[in-house]
């Protein structure tokens, strides 16, 4: 091994958050879904590819920006339905019928996704210039501040959201008690199906923000996922800001690992991965940031 | 009695079936008018852009059918599906030898799925041809699986020319690597480790990535620290372009080496936009098969014949993807090699002729480049040319090099 | 009905259905005794998958990774230690069921969906972890196993193994333990106020269905001769957790279309779809063994919730219902 400088450290620590944020922005739409319905969605990051991709097409017909809102919107509508046609009829369902239905949409989108637009490796423009920038021995790139900005400012717009709006509230009712919410007036049907389409939204937002750096085919996301998956865990599974902040510690996490534990290597950083979801379950199943729910009988 | 004729015909039917599979001549796969060739490629799933050299092989045959076949026969590429999943192409390859009865195997995509039914085939006595796989096991192993010959330079090979190349041109060369960890990567950095011979010290960092991670920007962050002035790309599609663009991010100026399967000229274009020129300019490659995609080739008798293929036979097609080129210069050194095998066709006897080959006029190679085998030469094409990019296309330079490995 | 009778037409259809299989490689090409036998491999690991999510409710996305070890368990032995590949498949089903109950300890505590993304992380590491231990598992290269056997061979030696592991799990089921794992399942708190220990019965439940997997596994590297990291993707994980689904959990005779649908439906898919669509579709893509594969996974789920046993036992012949549906 080389002999420990700082800035490599500093650079690994910072390249980490740049991964991180990856992984951070994809798990923020799983743990949206997971709040407002209690679901984990396995189909998450295949949705972010596949709206990704009509992002990639609009792009050839007007300019980024307004592609950009579009595909946000497209992407939402398609959540509502989504979950209006196929998660509802199992909205009472076991979990096992909700996880085996999110795996068949997974296969299924991300077949679509190939069907469609082929694998090849395709380019995607970045909101952010993607000019390095140096600070000491350094570097990053503004590409990788905005993919964190970004999440966390859906951080922040969730948050006044479930806070200040009426909707917000009646979602979180509706999420910690759907029974009650549905005697005080809620509708609940609706409220499930905006969690479905808030999530396809931000699932939008991440790929549209990673695909410059990750680069866009069928599959862009699911190399992404069990990551995704260990922030979410990481940080809570419930919890907005967990998530992007257990992504941005995971991505650090893993460089480091990789870099300096020689077992590990660049090799095993998937098992990594794992081992991160599986102490943070035993040891503090609620995450850095979730709340701890006693079990119900 | 209805029923009986039924029988009957269904009777006939099998039999006509069966001779057909077991051949005229008890050649299985063999008929008076057709030669039936089997093979797998990922039409489905994560490597399914690599499906276009199965296709592009398919149009080539079809185009040699059109024109008479050979020896009179049509041949017929039967391609199945393993979605590049190593068990699914033993099943296929199953399917293709026991129950389609195909005379050889011939063009699998990948080294694994290759390992997975080398000793099947091998044990089966039949020809597992013109491997889609640089793995070097292909040509070197040849005395315990006769049955068994790749086809593309090994990528021992390839690496051990950019080692003789760095080690002549720059000998106090500081090199970093970044290598895809498996047989793939493995086997381009120890051909490196070979090229450079006695300077093998030049290699200050190596590291490997793993294929099924989302990108490796640790690993050259690391390599960067190095202070390497030479860079070797030993990767695969997206990782290659993903590593340009670290390279650009850290402010490195390194010489960069990128490995034949990762350069090709939309993979480079798409990392010279990304990148940027100064990133990617000047970066050196290798090249055996004429890229469609390079516009100096448009006048070029074999590119031409390419498109026209293409645009005729491989319906959907992107004219601009060497994996058809490289699918159709096998096809065309299988054509060869039954031509040679002669109108008695057997197994062995192909196999004979794929270990006695001397093709110089394969018109989807470069220039002067020779197919050729011996009893004790089981690699085909061994010769390549070195490129350099020029920010918008590659130009080959130096003459042709031999690496054997 | 008098019981005696009922037993004995009980026991005339399991004989037909024993002279069927027996007969069946003669009947059928060779290659499709090569199919089948890869059926039989998927019907045992869907098996062990039925014994832990339908009897017990816990989710296993990862029975592909424990089907590896089963696999690798069986390569080394056999390449390394000169073991015929046969007599290593009984050591790979007790390895795999050992580290099964060694997951089942930590997974005690990961109720429902964490168990679900526990597994899926497993499933999804597992082949680095495999890759890297190289000393053992010879990397990514993988290892031959130089054995060949005919396919009338494999499909006996599968059909003969899945035969008794039907009988075995059918026995767990019908037993006291299988009670336990029922009451486990419907209600936790509820079994463990009537003293059942749920960490111990768990945890054995683990255990049994990482020996079926292990055992699986096994069988599909001795029929594939060969093993590497990639031959046990994610996606058989999923597919094996379909074809339970699919075959519906909780019940025995399910079982058969969803090891069927694993091993048929994806390779005649690009046929299947073109068979169907009324358009005309670009159906040799590569996206659309996927596609078919996906819709017709989120179409049962939602058609039928209890899987095709749930289809049969409303057709409803009584004598399947009486063969396999759990007592009342």
């Amino acid at each position: 091994m080389l002999a420990f400088t700082f800035s490599q450290l500093a650079q690994q620590v910072v390249s980490g958050l740049a991964s991180g944020g990856i992984y951070g922005s994809l798990a923020l739409a799983i743990v949206l879904i997971y709040r407002s319905t209690r679901v984990v969605n396995f189909a998450q990051g295949e949705m972010a590819t596949f709206t990704t991709f009509i992002a990639w097409s609009l792009m050839h017909h007007m300019s980024y920006w307004p592609a950009f809102v579009l595909t946000l919107l497209i992407a939402f509508g398609g959540g509502v339905a989504l979950e209006r046609v196929v998660i509802r009829p199992v909205e009472r369902a076991p979990v096992l019928s909700v996880v085996i239905l999110s795996i068949g949409l997974l296969i299924l989108v991300n077949g679509l996704s190939s069907w469609i637009w082929g694998s090849d490796v395709k380019s995607f423009p970045s909101a952010f210039s993607t000019r390095p920038i140096r600070v000491g021995g350094v570097a990053f790139s503004i590409q990788d501040l905005g993919v964190i900005g970004v999440s966390l400012g859906a951080v922040a717009l969730l948050a006044l959201f479930f806070r200040f709006t009426k909707v917000g509230l009646a979602m979180r009712a509706v999420a910690l008690n759907p029974g009650e919410s549905e005697l005080v007036g809620v509708r609940v049907g609706w409220m499930l199906a905006l969690g479905w389409g808030l999530a396809a939204a931000l699932g939008a937002l991440s790929g549209m923000m990673v695909a410059p750096s990750v680069f866009l085919e069928p599959n862009m996301m699911l190399s992404v996922l069990l990551y995704a998956f260990a922030a979410a865990v990481l940080g809570g599974l419930d919890s907005p800001l967990g998530a992007v902040v257990g992504g941005l510690t995971l991505g650090v996490v893993l460089n480091l690992a990789g870099t300096y534990v020689g077992f590990v290597g660049s090799e095993l950083r998937l098992a990594v991965g794992l081992a991160v979801i599986l102490a943070v379950l035993l040891v503090r199943p609620a995450g850095l940031f979730g709340r701890t729910v006693a079990r119900k009988v | 009695m209805r029923t009986k004729l039924s029988l009957l015909i269904a009777a006939a039917a099998a039999a006509v079936a069966v001779a057909a599979s077991a051949g005229v001549f008890g050649v299985p796969g063999v008929t008076s008018s057709s030669i039936l060739i089997g093979g797998t490629a990922p039409l489905s799933g994560e490597a399914s852009s690599a499906a276009a050299v199965a296709k592009g092989a398919d149009g080539y045959f079809k185009y040699v059918n059109a024109h008479g076949g050979v020896n009179g026969r049509k041949i017929v590429y039967k391609y199945l599906d393993d979605a590049y999943d190593p068990a699914k192409t033993v099943e296929d390859t199953r399917q293709l030898v026991q129950q389609d009865g195909v005379f050889a195997i011939f063009n699998t995509l990948g080294t694994n799925n290759n390992l997975a039914i080398r000793d099947f085939l091998n044990q089966q006595k039949v020809p597992q041809l013109f491997v889609a796989s640089g793995f070097t096991a292909w040509g070197a192993d040849y005395r315990r699986y006769p049955y068994t010959i790749g086809y593309i330079p090994s990528y021992l090979s390839e690496g051990q020319v950019y080692g003789r190349y760095i080690a002549k041109v720059k000998p106090k060369a500081r090199i970093a690597v970044l290598y895809q960890d498996d047989d793939y990567g493995k086997d381009l950095l120890n051909g490196l480790k070979k090229g450079l011979g006695s300077r093998q010290g030049l290699i200050v960092k190596a590291a490997g990535y793993d294929p099924t991670s989302p990108n490796v920007d640790s690993q050259v962050a690391d390599l960067r620290q190095t202070k390497a002035d030479t860079f070797m790309i030993f990767c695969f599609g997206k990782f290659a372009i993903q590593a340009y663009i670290n390279v650009a991010k850290l402010g490195w100026h390194p010489q960069i080496y990128v490995n034949a399967v990762a350069a090709s000229t939309n993979l480079l274009g798409l990392a010279t936009v990304t990148a940027g020129a100064k990133t990617t300019t000047g970066s050196i490659s290798i090249a055996y098969f004429k890229d469609p995609a390079d516009p100096s080739w448009a006048k070029d008798p074999g590119i031409q014949l390419f498109q026209k293929i293409l645009k005729r036979y491989v319906p959907g097609g992107n004219p601009k993807d060497g994996y058809y080129a490289a699918g159709m210069a096998s096809a065309f050194t299988l054509v060869d090699t039954l031509q040679k095998a002669g109108k008695n066709l057997s197994r062995d006897g192909v196999v004979k002729a794929t270990a006695n080959l001397n093709e110089a006029n394969n018109p989807f190679l470069l220039p002067g480049m020779v197919v050729k085998t011996g009893p004790a030469d089981h690699f085909p094409i061994e010769q390549m040319q070195l490129e350099r990019w020029s920010g918008a296309r590659w130009l080959r330079f130096g003459g042709l090099v031999t690496a054997k490995s | 009905m008098s019981g005696r009778l009922a037993w004995s037409l009980r026991l005339a259809a399991v004989g037909v259905a024993a002279a069927v299989a027996a007969a069946l490689p003669f009947l059928t090409s060779d290659f499709l005794s090569f199919q089948l036998a890869r059926m039989g491999i998927f019907l045992i690991a869907i098996m062990g998958l039925n014994i832990l999510t339908g009897y017990t409710g816990q989710i296993s996305i990862g029975h592909g990774a424990f089907m590896s070890i089963g696999g690798y368990t069986t390569a080394v032995l056999a390449s390394q230690h000169g073991v015929a590949d046969y007599w290593t498949v009984p050591l790979a089903g007790l390895l795999t069921g050992l580290v099964g109950l060694a997951f089942g300890v930590p997974a005690l505590r990961l109720a429902g969906l964490y168990l679900a993304l526990a597994t899926f992380g497993v499933a999804v590491a597992t082949p680095s972890i495999e890759k890297r231990w190289e000393g053992l598992t010879k990397g990514s290269t993988g290892i031959s196993l130089l054995s060949f056997h005919s396919n009338h061979w494999l499909y006996g030696l599968t059909w003969a193994l899945a035969a008794g592991l039907f009988v075995l799990a059918w026995l767990i089921v019908r037993s006291r333990l299988g009670r336990t794992f029922k009451a486990l399942r419907d209600s936790e708190v509820a079994a463990s106020a009537m003293g059942v220990n749920p960490a111990f019965y768990k945890t054995l439940a683990f255990g049994i269905s990482a020996f079926y997997a292990g055992i699986a596994g096994a069988l599909y590297t001795i029929q594939n001769a060969y093993v590497s990291p990639d031959t046990f993707p994610i996606t058989l994980s999923l597919y094996l957790l379909i074809g339970a689904v699919i075959g519906g959990l909780g019940s025995m005779a399910g079982l058969l279309a969803g090891a069927a649908f694993v091993e048929f439906v994806p390779i005649h898919a690009s046929g299947i779809v073109a068979a169907i669509s009324p358009f005309d579709l670009n159906t040799k893509s590569a996206g659309v063994p996927s596609v078919l594969l996906g819709l017709v996974v989120v179409v049962l789920v939602l058609a039928l919730p209890d899987g095709a046993a749930g289809l049969l036992r409303r057709v409803g012949s009584p004598l399947t219902r009486r063969l396999y549906s759990r007592p009342p």
